[in-house]
């Protein structure tokens, strides 16, 4: 409990400092939002006109002053309003993350479907055919940016072959061509990590240990190698979390996917600065819950974490 | 009666021979010691008798015989049948024998299930028999994981999985040598016990003689890759014949020799 109380004032703490920084470099960046308010390219409006709205904003005050602004209506969970589309952003944020999440897990599931057979395979073939294509792959894959691999797909899938969707979202095939170019981007690191990860795990002396008692190879593999061999693969996901948000930001404005990351793009655009706040902070927010349940994951995958309060018996 | 029988045995390691023309003979029931220096060649053989060998090593030559069986060239498939019901292993590192984050019991449970199919229940009695056999607590050893015994504790649980299904070679590869004297010494005792226990042959592979001294029946000395001397315990350690063997017995520390003064000293004074 204490762990978890310790951990909790630290992430309040983190939060603070986070959303602090991001607010001055938001408003550090040139421009502001008021002359797409006013619609400035339409009707005409006046210098005055313009004073007024930025007064309103408080966009003449000292940045600290509008940080204090910001942290008083934070506490109350009022993220503010989107200066353009005057909507809430709490409210804008929940209704857009469902489409990024299912993008997300698809492409984990992608990631996973091509990354675990292809990691195994290549480290129980070691140096052969079956290895040196997932090494090809790695290559290919991590080389490749994955804004044109999806290029790629829209024109194969897309434009030539007329079988998948190019963009938006709404059935079951919108998420395809998105979630197979973010995945396929991320499994590339994984296949080799798995891969050498499992080729440590099978020269361990427990290993031979293990054959000496008769227990299968098979068995060996799945209970007494695998298993050790995802706590590698796992930490690095944990901390590529980052580069996986800003991979969908990328892939959602790509197939102009509807999601939280073109959403904060198309903020950072018209410099609608409470939903660039707002982004900031769910994300963070998201980040460490992600860690924490990583955490998780560790203490079931190595029982000495979990018990080292534990003394020896 | 012979139980186990290597004939003119040749191990190569990338075309190099490592063991040369090995032969010797373990009896039914009896503490078979072989002896060397590291190097030697003797945990290579030890391997080669379970098909434990490493994928660079091959036997070139020779037989080895178990049970009136020619178990030279078994399949994997086949060595699984044997490796941990007829003939099983102790290790040097204890901390390796088990899988480090799967509890003991389980991995007990796993290896009775690898070779009968017996209950629930009956595995779990058979695994509580052998922890108790090498008088451990069994059911704290049972849900602990190896990182929570201490290092004598784990070696006398990994020997209650080697003897748990009553095989008829137990090979021992160094096993007291990670050890304290006096946990080695206790260890070397359980072996002993168990061996009259459940009577079965020892093949107790060692580099240091004190170990050998106390309860082998034969001794064999072994020196790069080959076997110079085998015989009685009595005959190779009161009457080697080997000069290695001889180089052997005298390198060890005796009390007689640490307190009495040698010609060096004498002339010093």
């Amino acid at each position: 409990m204490i762990h978890i109380a310790k951990r909790l004032i630290e992430f309040m703490l983190f939060l603070l400092l986070l959303s602090f920084i991001s607010f001055i470099f938001i408003k550090l960046a040139p421009g502001d939002p008021v002359k797409q308010m006013l619609h400035v390219d339409e009707v005409s409006v006046t210098k005055e006109q313009i004073e007024a709205l930025r007064d309103e904003l408080k966009f003449n005050e000292p940045l600290y002053i509008q940080y204090w602004y910001w942290l008083k209506r934070f506490f109350e969970f009022d993220l503010g309003h989107s200066y353009i589309t005057k909507q809430p952003v709490l409210s804008e944020l929940l209704s857009r993350f469902p489409a990024t999440i299912t993008l997300t897990c698809a492409s984990l599931i992608v990631m996973i479907l091509i990354s675990v057979p292809l990691g195994t395979l290549s480290a129980l073939y070691k140096n052969k055919w079956v290895d040196h294509m997932s090494r090809l792959f790695a290559l290919v894959g991590s080389s490749i940016p994955s804004f044109w691999l999806g290029l790629l797909f829209i024109e194969l899938f897309a434009v030539k072959l007329g079988i998948l969707p190019s963009m938006g979202k709404g059935t079951a095939k919108h998420i395809i061509l998105p979630s197979l170019t973010l995945g396929i981007a991320m499994s590339a690191v994984y296949v080799r990590l798995l891969r050498s990860s499992l080729l440590e795990g099978l020269n361990e002396d427990y290993v031979k240990a293990a054959r000496a008692r008769g227990i299968s190879e098979k068995r060996i593999f799945l209970f007494h190698v695998f298993r050790r061999s995802l706590i590698p693969v796992i930490t690095i996901f944990g901390m590529s979390l980052g580069s996986l948000i800003s991979g969908t930001v990328v892939i959602e404005v790509l197939f102009a996917y509807p999601g939280i990351g073109k959403m904060v793009v198309d903020a950072i655009i018209r410099r609608d600065y409470p939903v660039i706040q707002g982004y900031v902070l769910f994300i963070t927010i998201l980040i460490v819950m992600i860690n924490i349940f990583v955490d998780i994951c560790y203490r079931y995958l190595n029982p000495e974490i979990r018990l080292k309060g534990v003394e020896r018996r | 009666m012979s139980l186990l029988t290597v004939h003119q045995l040749y191990i190569y390691f990338r075309n190099k021979p490592i063991v040369k023309n090995i032969d010797f003979t373990v009896r039914h029931g009896e503490w078979f010691s072989l002896i060397g220096e590291s190097g030697s060649g003797k945990s290579i053989t030890a391997s080669a008798i379970g098909g434990l060998l490493p994928k660079e090593m091959l036997i070139a030559a020779g037989h080895i015989l178990f049970d009136y069986k020619d178990i030279t060239h078994l399949s994997n498939k086949e060595f699984q049948k044997i490796r941990g019901k007829e003939i099983s292993y102790v290790f040097q590192d204890y901390q390796s024998s088990f899988t480090p984050f799967i509890k003991i019991g389980k991995q007990l449970d796993e290896m009775i299930q690898a070779h009968c199919s017996l209950t629930k229940k009956e595995r779990r009695e058979i695994a509580f028999q052998a922890l108790e056999d090498v008088q451990l607590p069994a059911k704290r050893v049972y849900d602990s994981y190896p990182f929570q015994l201490s290092g004598g504790q784990l070696q006398r649980a990994s020997i209650a999985m080697a003897i748990m299904l009553k095989p008829k070679l137990l090979i021992a590869d160094e096993p007291t040598t990670a050890l304290d004297s006096i946990t080695a010494a206790h260890v070397l005792e359980v072996i002993a016990n168990i061996k009259e226990k459940i009577n079965c042959a020892i093949l107790f592979i060692t580099h240091d003689l004190r170990m050998a001294r106390k309860y082998s029946n034969t001794i064999a000395v072994m020196k790069q890759g080959k076997i110079v001397e085998v015989g009685t315990k009595e005959s190779v350690i009161y009457h080697p014949s080997h000069p290695y063997t001889k180089r052997l017995l005298s390198a060890v520390p005796t009390i007689k020799r640490i307190t009495s003064p040698t010609k060096r000293d004498l002339i010093l004074q």
